[in-house]
């Protein structure tokens, strides 16, 4: 039998980083690969190799189903019989499954080029039944279920109406999925081996390696580590092999900060991912939360803050926050600033000066009249104070770069002397110098009394920062670091499945 | 930071972009005074741009708060149309100055309200659901008018009338009224945290939204003030024409958006604004009763006004496109 995909020696440099180093893999056909390793290890630009969007250093070679890849062609991927789903799916919401699985490849047509509407139904029903999915295939896309979603997505991948798939490649195929539904889809992509084909798929959910691969390769640093069977393999060898280091290490000198009062509550909060959580900030004390991507972590800013509605209560100084007021909020003393600040913060059309202000632009109303100056001197201290350049007040938003954007949105909080801070991925997009002064800012509000609350993926910041940190996994609080135990490893080994508490293998 | 590099440039900029409606202004002045000396360089000349274009000015400057909030308003063409037929409709079935004046101001009001209820609560997007409003208003107007134009007679209704036509210092009272209105939007708009507001929500609701500002509420007092404005301009014409037609309002909708679009490109380029605006009508109203006194035909006045719109307009995406 032939190897469904081979690649040899795959390299790939940007701007003089190394970004995938000499990896040889192998996937067998009706064999489940999972691909796994930290954010930078390198398997997004294998991926994209393979996608033909990245060229590769010369050197490399990729077959698939022994027919070679032209990394010259962006249609060669396809045309030897890779296929490739990505996180998002790439599904249109409100056409129907039918139109869904057409798109791209067009539709069957009659002589007339009528669409021959039975046709399609028919081969689109069959499709996902192979798949084990009965569905309607009438139904629009945007009213499924997200399993039933995933495998639409998969259907249309899997089509054979150019040449037939050797090799099908998942991106996180079940980061969005709660339970009984990831479990539906290990059986979807079963039935897809069984049938002949190679499956390749991405993941940092550790409980979807062991449930559905055969096998797994570890990518670290852009170099491979280790391909082996699933057989035999303990999560904590798996984790090992993805940080690089053992995970007794307890080397870290736990800073804790004197703190107060408790200050922040969060009781049995939810929202779409997130499942009932229950966190306790006190005043003085910094607390971040760690999780990955459609673990819950990045929707919950929003639920304290009052951006979107929430179950559960989030009680700030003994007082219960009403649901979706984010006026409120910051009227009790509450401050976010959130991820995406372009989406989320930015005024990039208007001054420094009316983006700090704009939390209570009547400060400097007297007699009726807001006074530019006063307010001027009174911002351009915050921007001093921050550090950022330039510190211009009269300069729009859009003229600063990335760093000194993210800066001006800290000032426009810290002006406040808010009670509760909340951040979201607080240095997303910021160089290292901005990044420094912004965990300087984030000490010193603690210092003067705040209850801090930070949302990142950035486990080192997290380290960094914090007094301690909650793991959220699957919409639930799993796990609490703190002290010595607090370390970037721990973090990222906690976040991917291992209980910190469970005595390491 | 190429940005702090290109500061002392600005310095030595002589403002194409933030003034090129004044340069332009001033061009055209000079282009009729050459042109057309006996005509154009009158006293009357200037009382007749300034008489004409106060109702206009009147509509647009209610329509710069909406704007600034990043909604439109096609109403206020409609709110003018009811707001003239209200009044002269209580007028002569002798309900008396207070309840014309005060009904109008209440049904633009009332049709600020319901717009903001349709984009606000309903979610409709502003353009259609005012679109679709502007539609009703005209309805409105026509039963309120019985479909026949009512007429004030001068002898009859000589105060009401005298609330527009009579003049100080030789200009009627519409433009002072003009005057008054645009200082209160500058206020609003320049020196209050209701103006931030409206700029916020305008620039980025999101961000508005979770830096406390109720773009809701916002977005409602954005709807009422336009539809009060355009009432009162309403009023103030019925009192200057004397007459009520159902559809008179119509003729001020589309330019009030060209003055507060061609406003946007002026003095704070990017955002609508009152001394932009009040540039953008007095250039149009020049150059349109320009050419009508060298002998142009009607039609200039709209052929004008579209094609410096589209000018002015694509010279200021062209110098912002530069400037990145």
């Amino acid at each position: 039998m032939t190897t469904a995909l081979s690649v040899r020696e795959a390299s790939k440099i940007f701007g003089g980083q190394v970004a995938l180093d000499h990896v040889s893999i192998d996937v067998e056909p009706g064999e489940v690969r999972a691909l796994v390793g930290q954010n930078g290890c390198g398997k997004s630009t294998l991926i994209k190799i393979l996608a033909g969007f990245h060229q590769p250093e010369p050197g490399t070679e990729v077959t698939v189903g022994g027919q070679e890849l032209a990394f010259s062609d962006p249609t060669s991927s396809e045309s030897i019989g890779l296929r490739f789903v990505h996180q998002d799916l790439g599904l249109v919401g409100n056409l129907d499954v039918v139109d869904n699985l057409a798109i791209g490849q067009g539709y069957l047509t009659g002589i007339t080029k009528t669409i021959r509407w039975k046709q399609e139904r028919i081969a689109a029903r069959e499709a996902l039944l192979a798949l084990g999915y009965d569905i309607d295939v009438r139904r629009a896309v945007g009213g499924l279920a997200m399993s039933e979603r995933t495998a639409v997505a998969i259907a249309r991948a899997m089509s054979t109406r150019g040449t037939p798939a050797t090799m099908l490649i998942l991106d996180e195929p079940t980061a969005n999925l709660p339970g009984p539904e990831a479990e539906r889809l290990y059986a979807l992509v079963r039935r897809v081996a069984d049938s002949g084909v190679a499956v390749l798929f991405v993941s940092h959910h550790f409980d979807e390696v062991f449930e559905m691969a055969d096998s797994v390769t570890v990518l670290r640093d852009g170099k491979h580590v280790i391909t082996r069977p699933v057989e035999g393999l303990t999560e904590d060898e798996l984790i090992e092999h993805v940080v690089g280091r053992k995970l007794d290490e307890y080397d870290k000198e736990g800073h804790v900060r004197a703190h107060g009062e408790v200050i922040l509550e969060l009781k049995n909060l939810s929202g779409a991912a997130v499942q009932g959580i229950d966190v306790t900030v006190h005043a003085g004390e910094v607390v971040g939360i760690a999780g990955i991507t459609g673990s819950g972590r990045e929707e919950v800013a929003a639920l304290v803050f009052g951006g979107h509605g929430h179950g559960g209560e989030v009680v700030l100084d003994g007082e219960v926050l009403p649901v979706s007021r984010p006026d409120i909020s910051i009227d009790r003393g509450m401050a976010l600033v959130p991820a995406e600040r372009h989406q989320n913060a930015s005024l990039m059309a208007q001054s420094l000066r009316e983006n700090i202000t704009i939390v209570d632009p009547g400060r400097h109303m007297s007699m009726g009249i807001l006074r530019h100056r006063s307010e001027k001197s009174d911002v351009t201290v915050w921007l001093e104070r921050l550090d950022v350049r330039p510190a211009q007040s009269e300069f729009t938003m859009a003229q600063l770069s990335g760093g000194n954007q993210q800066k001006v949105v800290i000032a426009r909080w810290l002006r406040q002397e808010p009670k509760v801070l909340v951040l979201d991925e607080p240095t997303q997009g910021v160089d290292v110098g901005a990044k420094a002064d912004i965990h300087r800012m984030v000490d010193e509000a603690a210092a003067q009394g705040a209850g801090v609350l930070v949302l990142s993926t950035d486990h080192e910041e997290l380290v960094r920062v914090c007094d301690r940190v909650i793991i959220l996994r699957r919409g639930k609080a799993v796990d609490e670091l703190s002290g010595p135990r607090l370390t970037n490893d721990s973090i990222t080994a906690a976040t991917i499945g291992r209980d910190s508490s469970e005595p390491a293998a | 930071m190429s940005e702090v590099q290109a500061a002392p440039r600005r310095r030595i900029n002589l403002g194409f972009d933030r003034f090129s409606g004044l340069y332009v202004w001033a061009a055209l002045i000079v282009l009729f005074a050459l042109w057309i000396p006996d005509l154009f360089l009158q006293v009357s000349t200037l009382k007749q741009v300034l008489t004409f274009q106060a109702i206009a000015t009147i509509v647009a400057l209610g329509l710069i708060i909406p704007v600034a909030a990043g909604a439109f308003d096609l109403t206020i063409g409609g709110v003018v149309s009811v707001s003239v037929c209200f009044t002269a409709w209580a007028l002569v079935n002798h309900h008396g100055v207070v309840v014309a004046v005060v009904g109008s101001i209440l049904l633009g009001i009332a049709v600020g309200l319901l717009n903001s209820l349709v984009v606000v609560k309903f979610k409709v997007d502003s353009f259609i659901g005012t679109l679709g409003m502007s539609s009703i208003l005209i309805a409105v107007a026509a039963m309120i008018s019985s479909q026949s134009q009512i007429v004030l007679s001068t002898e009859g209704y000589a105060p009401f009338l005298d609330f527009a036509r009579g003049e100080f210092l030789g200009l009627p009272y519409t433009v002072y009224y003009a005057a008054v209105i645009a200082l209160f939007m500058w206020w609003i708009l320049e020196y209050t945290p209701g103006g931030r507001y409206l700029y916020a929500v305008g620039g980025n609701p999101v961000a508005a939204r979770l830096s406390g500002v109720r773009i809701g509420r916002v977005t409602m007092i954005a709807f009422v003030t336009s539809g009060a404005v355009a009432a009162f301009a309403g009023i103030a014409l019925t009192a200057t024409i004397g007459t009520a037609t159902s559809i008179v309002g119509e003729g001020y909708l589309l330019p009030a958006f060209s003055a507060v679009f061609l406003g946007a490109t002026q003095i704070r380029p990017g955002r609508v604004n009152v001394l932009g605006t009040l540039v953008a009508i007095f250039l149009l109203a020049t150059g349109v009763s320009g050419l009508q006194l060298a002998g142009a035909p009607s039609y200039v006045t709209d052929l004008f006004n579209g094609l410096a719109l589209i000018v002015a307009v694509s010279l200021a995406v062209r110098t912002a496109s530069r400037r990145k």
